[in-house]
């Protein structure tokens, strides 16, 4: 199984590129640090069903309206987006 | 060993250590005033002060994504819409032990590229950045820890991280989506449709060859198209943001189908309307998703104490997305959330709050009153605003935030001046913004002090006090020569005597238009002021005086790139006045040329990128249905002309005056060759040091043979020393530039005037300029701002620097700019308190606009210099700005060590 590291995880809100707050515990965490077992998986276009994955870091939405659909990239935090679903 | 300048001139006899009115103790001596924040409060710097500026993509692929699936929209709509979907889309980002929340991104220190202004930058390093994208997949996020210098900026890319434009960091992974961004721009963001247009002005290859050769440091229209303006808080405050809501669809439909006299822009009204609702949409979900993240926090933490801030602070957000504040917090929340939504609409530098403690004032007699709050409280979010606005970056290119800005942000905040019934404008709230900026010393917001007679003895001694604690506010500014300034300016947009009262600081120190406004609270009405001009970052900014000079004397030949610049003169310049007057005529050339190409960009801007939030804040544009493009503000005459470089040409056209022309020690031809010579000195660059003091000589002949010429040109008269023989020439030039400056028109039909701060331009200008003939050799920085003396020639103290610097009437220009550098022990205790006042009220009474003063030890510069990683939080003051010393360039902190140390007032 795929390492969740803290930048994907729900409650991790980044202080930097490198770094940001666990909110469980209230420490500041490394945003490439692996998270404890059971972390909430954060909502982000890779997470999502109605992203397709492209290569180099890149990908479709095709929830997008738009045409041709939008590009979108997995990393994109989907915390506001209406049309994400978990896979 | 090369020899350096400072060692053969003390050869000769003459002393270059810089200190002036005594000798400073040889130890490091420290600021004598330290004060510290609340305990929440300084959490959170501790945070601020381990933090990258980081940016991401999220605004950007939102307003993109959006902004390109409405192909046939109208523009104004489009815009807003394109905003409302990026603002919609912000994930909300909160930080334990915030009572102020709300971030420009999810980040403490958050910003994203606006490609929409500008994508040439991110296309020309894509290679560059792939490659980094790539080839970092396997390094280590711990090679983190080796990042010291340069605080918060990312210089070098490292662990997963790449570096844009030396400041900012951007996680890899996101790096092809910015570059996919950028690319849907391409031909279509304002730098790339303005630059096609501006290609029709005839005189467009001149103003190539005027960039190319730095006489001018960056294009206004797509860099920073708004700012050094005050923003105006008052509508939402007033009515809220669903009173907006009902205000623009009330009027929507008065407006509908209607042009009322107006066949040109009339009928825009109805979608200008639509825009307005469209945006505060926007910012209201951007502010429910805020609230609903702080609910969900509320489940998440075990912390009790963060519980119930984060269910006070979702209380009170909920409140603010639909209603007028209530309360001192709901008051100041609401600023804080509209001042970053506005700073995210567009590329903004110098947004400033303008006079807080006046529009908060209601809020806090009221609350105050009650037993609300208590002033301690008051003060701690006083404080915590500081570094909210501390943390605000600005994401523009390379050359505009380092070279320009020093990566600083101008959140300026002013205290004092007058009523709008013309006493005292200082109030208890003001006494205690002063507090909280000795309390918490950070960048943000710098202070101004809008100094007139009537503002209390205590209320002057306390900002005097504060000015000790080295963090460089508040600046002084002259509250009568602003008010004859408006005059000047705004009288034909209808200025009167109670809105020229209420003016404020915008950016750094531009003097800016602002209005009162009837505030109503529980029953009581205030007259609170706020922003009603246009940004005055706007026009021609800066123009290289020491550089037109050389081109006077090179004939309008470049001799650093050999490339034409201007059409040749071929005058044989016999005569100081001939030098004189070609000087002018060359600066008349390149302001037309440079304004013509500015105008096209900000017209491009204004019919794409419209500002939609910062306009619809401003009066008058929702009364009359126009924004800020279609002179819906009050006062819409604010485009200017900025110079740099003053004092080096002035030394420079007494230099010449004296050495070549009335003495004939050399002819001009001699003169030119030392200049080309760099008069026997390697250049700045290669040294690595861009204080004069530093230069080395070179081995050999031509060294020798420009020895003694230099010491002659060092020895000409200077400026600084109440000697009118160079101060007369800073009065012809002042007389010319601001009666000239109003011959120029902007893109709104409006005169432009001069502005005169150099910001941080003075180092990367100098650093394109040769030697100049006041002995300033090739690379080095120019004097700083525009009435600061070159450093170490003000030689007779700092009243005749004052006597020089008020030589000229002030009120003929936006502002000009004065710093002094004091050593701690000159002004120590109440004595030294009261005579640090004595010498600005001097200063103020003579007519001078602004001073400000770095009190600081230059021994502590230069060892922070050699030990960054022991001076995180230094700060200094810089041009109208406080910044931290390791966030500066290399150039400007050599300067800053250089400047005349005054060890006596």
């Amino acid at each position: 199984m795929e390492k969740l590291l803290y930048k994907d995880t729900r409650n991790y809100t980044p202080i930097d590129v490198t770094k940001g707050i666990d909110h469980v515990t209230g420490n500041i965490v490394l945003a490439d640090n692996e998270a404890p077992a059971g972390y909430e998986v954060m909502p982000k276009c890779k997470n999502c069903s109605n992203f397709t994955a492209g290569a180099d870091h890149m990908g479709i939405c095709e929830a997008s309206m738009n045409e041709p659909k939008f590009f979108t990239y997995p990393d994109l935090v989907a915390v506001t987006c209406g049309m994400y679903k978990g896979v | 060993m090369a020899k350096k300048l400072k060692d053969v001139l003390a050869n000769a006899g003459i002393s270059m250590d810089l200190q002036a009115g005594g000798k400073a103790p040889d130890e490091l001596i420290d600021r004598e005033v330290k004060r510290e924040p609340h305990e929440r409060v300084k959490k959170l710097k501790n945070i601020f002060m381990d933090t990258l500026s980081s940016a991401n993509n999220e605004f950007t692929y939102w307003y993109t994504r959006e902004y390109m699936s409405l192909d046939n929209e109208i523009p104004v709509v489009r815009r807003a819409k394109a905003l409302k979907a990026a603002f919609s889309h912000s994930t909300p980002a909160i930080y334990p032990g915030e009572l102020l929340v709300m971030h420009k991104t999810t980040y403490f220190r958050g910003s994203f590229p606006m490609p929409w202004l500008s994508e040439g930058f991110y296309m020309a390093h894509e290679d560059e950045f792939y490659q980094e994208a790539l080839k970092r997949g396997s390094a280590s996020v711990d090679e983190h820890s080796k990042f010291g210098t340069g605080g918060g900026n990312v210089t070098k890319s490292f662990g997963k991280v790449v570096s844009l434009a030396g400041k900012f960091g951007m996680r890899q992974e996101e790096i092809p989506a910015l570059l996919k961004l950028a690319k849907m721009w391409y031909g279509k963001s304002v730098d790339d449709l303005g630059n096609k247009y501006e290609k029709m002005v005839p005189e467009y290859k001149t103003k190539e060859q005027i960039m190319r050769s730095i006489i001018c440091m960056f294009d206004s229209g797509f860099t920073l198209p708004q700012g050094r303006e005050v923003i105006n808080y008052y509508y939402p405050l007033e009515l809220g943001f669903d009173g907006i809501l009902k205000m623009a669809n009330e009027m929507k439909g008065k407006v509908a189908g209607k042009a009322d006299g107006d066949g040109m822009v009339g009928m825009n009204r109805l979608y200008n309307y639509e825009a307005v609702i469209q945006f505060i949409e926007g910012v209201q979900k951007w502010i429910n998703n805020y609230s609903t993240e702080l609910r969900r926090l509320i489940n998440v933490t075990k912390d009790e104490n963060l519980k119930k801030d984060y269910a006070q602070s979702a209380e009170i957000l909920e409140w603010i997305e639909h209603n007028p504040p209530r309360t001192f917090r709901e008051a100041i929340q609401m600023i804080e959330t509209v001042h970053i939504g506005v700073l995210n609409e567009d590329a903004i530098s110098g947004l400033s709050p303008g006079r807080i403690g006046q529009v908060l004032y209601p809020y806090f007699e009221q609350d105050i009153a009650a037993g609300r709050i208590t002033e301690d409280e008051v003060l701690e979010l006083l404080e915590l605003d500081r570094v909210v606005k501390t943390s605000i970056d600005c994401f523009a290119s390379a050359g505009v935030v380092g070279g320009v800005l020093s990566g600083n942000t101008f959140n300026t905040v002013s205290v004092g001046g007058l009523n709008k019934f013309g006493k005292s404008a200082a109030n208890r709230l003001e006494y205690l913004i002063l507090e909280a900026g000795a309390n918490n010393a950070m960048p943000q917001s710098t202070i101004a002090l809008l100094y007139d007679e009537q503002l209390p003895e205590d209320f002057l001694m306390l900002a005097a006090e504060v000015i000790k604690v080295g963090a460089g506010y508040p600046a002084f500014m002259n509250n009568r020569i602003a008010q004859e300034f408006m005059f000047h300016q705004y009288a034909e947009e209808g200025m009167t005597i109670e809105d020229s009262r209420a003016w404020a600081i915008g950016g750094c120190l531009e003097t800016s238009a602002c209005t009162w406004k009837p505030l109503h609270l529980n029953g009581k009405e205030y007259w609170i002021p706020g922003g009603a001009g246009q940004p005055t970052s706007v026009g021609v900014h800066f123009i290289s005086m020491p550089k037109v000079l050389e081109l006077v004397l090179f004939n309008g030949v470049d001799p650093r790139t050999k490339e034409k610049v201007y059409e040749p003169h071929n005058s044989k310049l016999e005569t100081y006045e001939d030098v004189w007057e070609q000087f002018k005529l060359y600066w008349q050339k390149t302001v037309d040329v440079l304004n013509w190409t500015n105008n096209i960009q900000h017209d491009v801007w204004r019919k794409n990128n419209m500002s939609i939030f910062n306009s619809l804040l401003k009066p008058n544009c929702l009364e009359v249905g126009h924004l800020i493009n279609e002179l819906g503000y009050k006062y819409n005459g604010t485009f200017n002309i900025e110079s740099a470089g003053t004092i080096t040409l002035v030394n420079s056209l007494a230099a010449l005056k004296k050495i070549v022309f009335e003495d004939k020690i050399v002819s001009l031809d001699t003169m030119k060759q030392a200049i080309v010579d760099n008069f026997g000195f390697k250049d700045a660059r290669e040294v690595n040091s861009f204080s004069l003091a530093d230069q080395e000589k070179k081995e050999g002949v031509i060294a020798d043979q420009w020895e003694k010429l230099h010491f002659q040109v060092l020895q000409a008269p200077k400026y600084g020393n109440d000697d009118k023989y160079a101060d007369e020439i800073l009065l012809d030039w002042e007389n010319f530039f601001c009666e000239d400056s109003r011959k120029y028109e902007s893109l709104y039909a409006r005169n432009l005037y001069p502005c005169q701060i150099s910001v941080s331009t003075h180092g990367a200008m100098g650093s394109a300029t040769l030697a100049t003939p006041d002995g300033r050799l090739s690379g080095t920085t120019f004097a700083d701002a525009s009435m600061s003396a070159y450093p170490g020639t003000d030689r007779n103290g700092p009243f005749a620097l004052l006597n020089s610097a008020s030589i000229w009437d002030h009120s003929k220009s936006q502002n000009s700019q004065l710093n002094i550098k004091i050593h701690p022990t000159a002004i120590k205790g109440n004595e030294g308190t009261k005579k640090l006042l004595d010498l600005t009220r001097a200063y103020m009474r003579k007519g001078g606009f602004h001073v400000q003063y770095n009190v600081v030890d230059s021994k502590v510069l230069k060892n922070a210099q050699e030990h960054p990683e022991k001076y995180r939080d230094l700060m200094v003051r810089v041009a109208g700005f406080t910044q931290y010393w390791v966030e500066i360039g290399k150039s400007v902190q050599d300067e800053l060590i250089a400047r005349t140390e005054y060890e006596g007032v």
